[in-house]
């Protein structure tokens, strides 16, 4: 038997080291990596699946052409002829428009390996195109983060098993970051409080020693209304606001003129004496971590509550700043060149930059794009027909479209509507290197299987098709096809990155994943400054508690919330038997008031819908929803994100998607409405 | 029955276990059963606890007593085999065992059970389940040795323990405060 280490890709903060065992070139068992300190040998359900996801009957075999597109018709083609059709395509758009503008790509966080930006790596080789920006996911908290603390944080998630109080907003890792739990009990064992604020009694609710429901988005009132007990009662730090705040005047008289606790308690739902509780958590001279998840960005005050959190954490710091972190993410690949992201293409004698679209309205504004529109489209590591919002948009730009690539290894929603769908290779077939949005390991990916069936990575797509379009027209492309996946992985450990997680060469990587060494101690605590909450943060125009109720409020008057559910990652493992032992059905969770409402039974077929569409589900009551919540897990047949739609932003590029502020409503199904 | 010179059994900490699966699906992973086939389960037990639970090795197991093939061993450190070349798949320990352990499995057409990862126990390593759980909500133990006052052997969802006098025990819930919206 062979054993080999991996690093899972997934979009998941574990970015666990894994081993996979061979006999005879095949995987017949996976392992967690012992020499990996985050996840130390374990992995999650998901994990375990791996041998059924490589093997899985519904994997795409082979390159597969469709006509008409959506037919369902499929054929069988070769490699050639699908870089052949791809490569006429791009070829005689070139010629059409003068320019590469009417070729692009969408693509994000299928496999978060360092060589799967071969996508963006392809499309630099051959000058300007159009290419998304931006990211659906967290960047609006990143840039509150920064706001706040003049960078990332950069605290080890282990230390969270130090911690005297762990404070959890709304993050939910005991679905989502299952290997943190480790760290988060450990303290508790200890004697620490673990305390769980959340509209949703999620699993990490349930071990909480204390859960505090909260009515959503309004955590920046919680955080402002127990910041203010602090300070009157005077159990803040006045040293470090003193020292090392920028704007505590204007943040004291704020809180104390504009901040109403009748106000704070009404808005979110929670009692005064809950408020007092946290008060004595977040005021005791002892370290206390807290954790602000993703979904608290996901709402129109996004940055705004975050920054309020931070307030509240570092205004508690009594006993010095070093009893207080606050976690969010960790942007691990800024130390890297990320070589393959960055590859700079040929110069074009008139177009200077490639044209930029914002992904969270990728579909809409790419429809609108003209001279030359877009007519080529690339699809890669995303499923947007499942996990984007604006179906109707995506469905608009497709008819514009005369040809749509997809590289996947199932055949997805998105699959399903492309002309072409490339087999794509997991990560037992090619060789990788990861760091994590969380963690601070770095882990190498062997390649331990050869390729299922005709499945090629991302990277060497890139390479055969570079050279094909080359070939056809010399020096189209500059994208270096001759380099092998090590040499990107060895030009990517540069001698900063080998000095920081303390190796000479990628055969220590290949002994074991090497932990990020830690930084910043030279930066004397004085130099830090830290911003407290302002108005002027105020993300959009909508700050106000008193909010007037709009007409959409009225007619679809439940929030619509779309979590991850424990056996999948957006809409990936869908096709593994281990893991949906359940109903095909979608299941929609409602209130019990709601259910009072809209004369709503358990089991009961029922219709969720807006102006952008409807899906019909199975009910479940919930003793534990906000009246006005409604919750239904992300991705399956009919994808929950139809109903989902966005003004465009203001600031493209620079927030994540709101997927929290979907108004639906809901009634019974029946079968006329259909 | 006799009095093992061990017995190997599970120890569940409810405090520790978030109901993540991982421990039921590394079970199949590593003995890459069908996918109806559920070895061991997790389950909600409360609203705010899970159980994970197998087959418990009982003192007085059912399975053994009720099968017609004597398909069933006891080996001396506790653990309760099935012998699938006697099984015929008749399903009597499946219908006798209170903790739903032996599973019919479609492709043999045989009962199957957790046989507590003894080829691992006897290279020296742990149950699969057991390796896998990174809280460490679930261990295993000599019963025959391990004592500790605060353990309890059983808990409220847990089903009835006198009929087979399972290998296993729990360290119970610890209180929570839950502050629920009106
Ligand atoms: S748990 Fe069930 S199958 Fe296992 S020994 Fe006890 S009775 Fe037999
Ligand atoms: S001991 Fe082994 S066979 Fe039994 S449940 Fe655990 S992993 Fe499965
Ligand atoms: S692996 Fe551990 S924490 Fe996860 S469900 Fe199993 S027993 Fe519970």
């Amino acid at each position: 038997m062979e054993i080999y280490r991996h690093a899972c890709p997934r979009n998941c903060f574990s970015t666990c080291g894994m081993l996979s065992y061979i006999e005879d070139g095949k995987l017949v068992k996976v392992s967690g990596d012992a020499k990996h300190g985050y996840n130390q040998g374990r992995l999650c359900a998901k994990g375990y699946a791996y041998t059924q996801y490589v093997y899985n009957p519904y994997r795409l075999k082979h390159p597969i052409r469709q006509t008409p597109r959506g037919s369902g018709n499929w054929k069988r083609i070769t490699w050639e002829e699908a870089y052949d059709c791809i490569a006429d395509k791009i070829l005689e758009l070139n010629e059409r428009y003068g320019s590469n503008l009417a070729s692009g790509y969408n693509k994000f966080s299928g496999n978060i390996g360092l060589l799967h930006y071969a996508v963006e790596g392809m499309f630099n080789s051959i000058g300007p195109h159009t290419k998304p920006v931006g990211n659906p996911c967290l960047i609006t908290g990143e840039q509150a983060m920064r706001k706040s603390f003049g960078q990332m944080n950069r605290m080890m998630p282990e230390k969270m098993a130090e911690m005297n109080a762990i404070v959890i907003w709304g993050a939910n890792p005991a679905v989502t970051n299952v290997h943190q739990m480790k760290f988060i009990l450990q303290a508790r064992q200890k004697g620490a409080k673990l305390i769980v604020i959340d509209p949703i009694f999620t699993r990490t609710a349930a071990t909480a020693d204390i859960f505090i429901q909260i009515n959503p988005g309004t955590d920046r009132w919680l955080a402002l209304g127990v910041a203010k007990l602090l300070i009157e009662s005077n159990m803040y730090d006045e040293e470090f606001v003193r020292n090392q705040t920028v704007n505590w005047e204007e943040f004291h008289q704020y809180v104390t003129e504009q901040v109403d606790l009748h106000e704070v308690c009404r808005e979110t739902g929670i009692s005064l004496d809950v408020l007092c509780e946290l008060l004595s958590i977040y005021s005791m001279p002892k370290p206390c971590a807290t954790w602000i998840g993703f979904g608290i960005q996901r709402n129109e005050n996004g940055g705004q509550n975050i920054s309020a959190i931070n307030t509240l954490a570092m205004l508690g710091c009594q006993s010095g700043q070093e009893n207080r972190c606050v976690y969010y993410s960790h942007s691990g690949i800024d130390d890297f060149p990320v070589n393959l992201l960055n590859h700079e293409g040929p110069v074009h004698p008139i177009v200077q930059h490639s044209r930029e679209i914002d992904i969270n309205n990728f579909a809409e504004n790419a429809s609108k794009l003209v001279e030359p529109p877009l007519k080529f489209l690339w699809i890669a590591l995303r499923n947007p027909l499942s996990q984007d919002q604006d179906f109707q948009a995506w469905e608009s730009l497709m008819k514009e479209l005369e040809l749509i690539v997809t590289v996947d290894l199932f055949m997805t929603k998105t699959a399903e509507m492309s002309d072409l769908v490339l087999p794509a290779a997991s990560h037992f077939e090619e060789m990788d290197v990861n760091v994590s949005y969380w963690h601070h390991w770095l882990s190498i990916n062997e390649k331990a299987i050869s390729p299922y069936y005709e499945a090629k990575s991302d990277l060497q797509i890139a390479r055969e098709l570079m050279e094909k379009l080359n070939e056809r027209f010399p020096g189209f492309s500059n994208f270096p096809s001759e380099r092998e996946p090590i040499d990107w992985i060895r030009e990517e450990l540069t001698p900063s990155v080998k000095k920081l997680y303390s190796i000479e060469s990628i055969d220590d990587l290949l002994e074991s994943p090497r932990l990020r060494g830690e930084e910043g101690k030279n930066l004397s605590s004085s130099a830090f400054k830290f911003r407290l909450f302002s108005e002027e943060n105020t993300d959009t125009s909508t700050y106000s508690m008193n909010r007037e109720k709009t007409d959409v409020e009225e007619s679809y008057p439940f929030q619509l919330l779309t979590p991850q559910s424990l056996l999948k990652i957006h809409s990936q493992y869908e096709a593994m038997p281990w893991l949906n032992q359940g109903a095909e059905q979608a299941v929609v969770e409602l209130s019990e008031y709601a259910a009072e409402k809209r004369g709503i039974l358990e089991g009961d077929k029922v219709e969720l819908f807006n102006p952008n569409g409807k899906i019909a589900a199975i009910a479940r009551i919930s003793r534990f929803l906000p009246q006005k919540v409604i919750l239904v897990n992300q991705a399956g047949k009919n994808p929950i994100n139809r109903l989902i739609a966005h003004k465009p932003q203001e600031n493209p590029g620079k927030s994540s998607m709101n997927f929290y502020d979907s108004s639906v409503n809901i009634r019974k199904w029946c079968e006329t409405n259909g | 029955m006799r009095q093992m010179v061990k017995q190997m059994g599970f120890v569940f900490n409810v405090d520790l276990c978030f109901g993540c699966m991982a421990c039921e699906i590394a079970c199949r992973n590593e003995n890459q059963t069908d996918s109806t086939v559920r070895w061991r389960k997790v389950s909600r037990l409360t609203d705010d606890t899970f159980l994970s639970v197998s087959c418990n090795h009982c003192n007085s197991p059912e399975c053994f007593r009720v099968c017609p093939e004597n398909a069933f061993t006891k080996r001396g450190d506790g653990i309760v085999q099935i012998n699938s070349d006697l099984c015929t798949g008749c399903g009597l320990c499946i219908e006798a065992c209170p903790y739903g352990a032996p599973q019919y499995d479609p492709v043999t057409q045989k009962a199957s059970k957790c046989q507590m990862c003894y080829p691992r126990q006897d290279r020296g390593l742990p149950p699969a389940c057991v390796e896998s759980c990174s809280t460490e909500a679930l261990t295993f133990v000599d019963l025959n040795t391990f004592c500790d006052k605060k353990i309890v052997g059983s808990i409220p969802g847990f089903p009835d323990t006198r009929l087979t006098n399972p290998s296993i025990a729990f360290y119970p819930a610890t209180e929570r405060k839950r502050y629920f919206l009106k």
